[in-house]
């Protein structure tokens, strides 16, 4: 597997700069993947892979699961499952819940704030597009 | 057929005898407690059917690497939790190899523990060679201050007197204790960015 790396580039590469927005998302992911109940290490991966487009190297999830742990926002217990071995669910406690809560309002806050920055830069983006199509479309039907 | 689940097992075996070694410095509950964790992931992931176990290892990272997250997890975690100067630094210092971030709390701490320590230092030493110790202004400037081999020349003169001694102790021990109080801060906001991601996010 590949790893991130410092592109040698000029100041900051956006997808560089999209991977440090996405590792300070991924403890909230984390917590957030367990609100509606107890999961284990991979239903977790799955559950961010299919409801987020945070795609981990699935061992990343593990050590932030163990720290969480110690810090006191989740529970975990060994569940004997009927595949016959047991498997390792978490589970929030309710400072864990409180955490999560805090969490999701900063980023609602932070996200809308920025999202009305970005629309003029998003609509320009969109009629750019649009501009394209139609010169192609134009030049086709020449 | 036989042959390749033999090889699967080889595998993961070296895969988690690998882990178990790299993660050291923790705890054998907390050593078993991973690697049985892990253990559990690729069984549930062999479970899940259409890829090999070469691939579930790749997907998981190398072994070194997992056991490194989690031994920088528990460092920088226990580090945030001390108030062991010596620890604090070990922690800004393993924190330092990730990044800028990293690297400016390593050099607070090193600056506010060297200054901290300094002051405290030179107030002890005021009473031992007290002519040599203090804080020299000329012309309303501060010129020298401290501990010096060579006493300034009139018309520099020592402002403090023996008052340097508690101004000393308490400007260092606040310098200490802010420095401290500056690194736990860190190092906790710091846990929250441990992640590694793969390139295809």
């Amino acid at each position: 597997m590949m790893k991130l790396r410092a592109q040698p580039v000029e100041g900051e590469s956006p997808d560089r700069w999209e991977a440090q927005l996405r590792k300070g998302a991924l403890e909230m992911a984390a917590l957030a993947s367990l609100w509606n109940g107890r999961l284990y290490g991979l239903e977790i991966i799955r559950f961010l892979e299919s409801h987020s487009r945070l795609v981990l190297a699935e061992g990343t999830i593990y050590p932030i699961l163990n720290r969480l742990k110690a810090e006191g926002m989740l529970t975990s217990d060994w569940v004997e499952a009927e595949a016959g071995h047991p498997r390792k669910y978490y589970a929030l406690t309710e400072p864990g819940r409180t955490r999560l809560r805090q969490m999701a309002e900063a980023w609602a806050n932070f996200a809308g704030g920025l999202s009305q920055l970005l629309e003029p830069v998003l609509n320009h983006q969109a009629k750019d597009q649009s501009n394209i199509r139609a010169a192609e479309t134009m030049e086709l039907s020449r | 057929m036989i042959d390749t689940m033999h090889g699967d097992t080889v595998q993961i075996d070296t895969y988690l005898a690998s882990l178990r070694t790299d993660l050291g410095p923790m705890t054998l509950s907390e050593r078993d407690e991973i690697v049985r964790e892990i253990s559990a992931h690729i069984r549930d992931s062999a479970e899940e059917g259409g890829v090999s176990v070469q691939t579930i290892l790749a997907r998981l990272g190398s072994a070194e690497d997992l056991a490194a997250q989690y031994r920088d997890g528990l460092l920088i975690r226990q580090a945030s939790r001390s108030i062991s100067p010596l620890k604090l630094m070990r922690g800004s210092l393993r924190l330092a190899t990730k990044g800028v971030f990293g690297v400016v709390v390593f050099l607070v701490g090193l600056f506010g523990y060297v200054m901290g320590s300094g002051m405290v230092l030179s107030g002890m030493i005021k009473p031992i060679f007290p002519a040599h110790t203090g804080m020299w202004f000329q012309g309303g400037r501060m010129i020298a201050s401290g501990t010096q081999f060579y006493i300034p020349e009139p018309p520099a003169h020592e402002v403090l007197g023996m008052w340097y001694i508690p101004l000393m102790l308490t400007a260092g021990s606040l310098t200490l204790l802010a420095t401290t109080f500056v690194i736990r801060t860190s190092l906790r906001v710091s846990q929250r960015w441990q992640a590694k991601l793969s390139p295809g996010a």
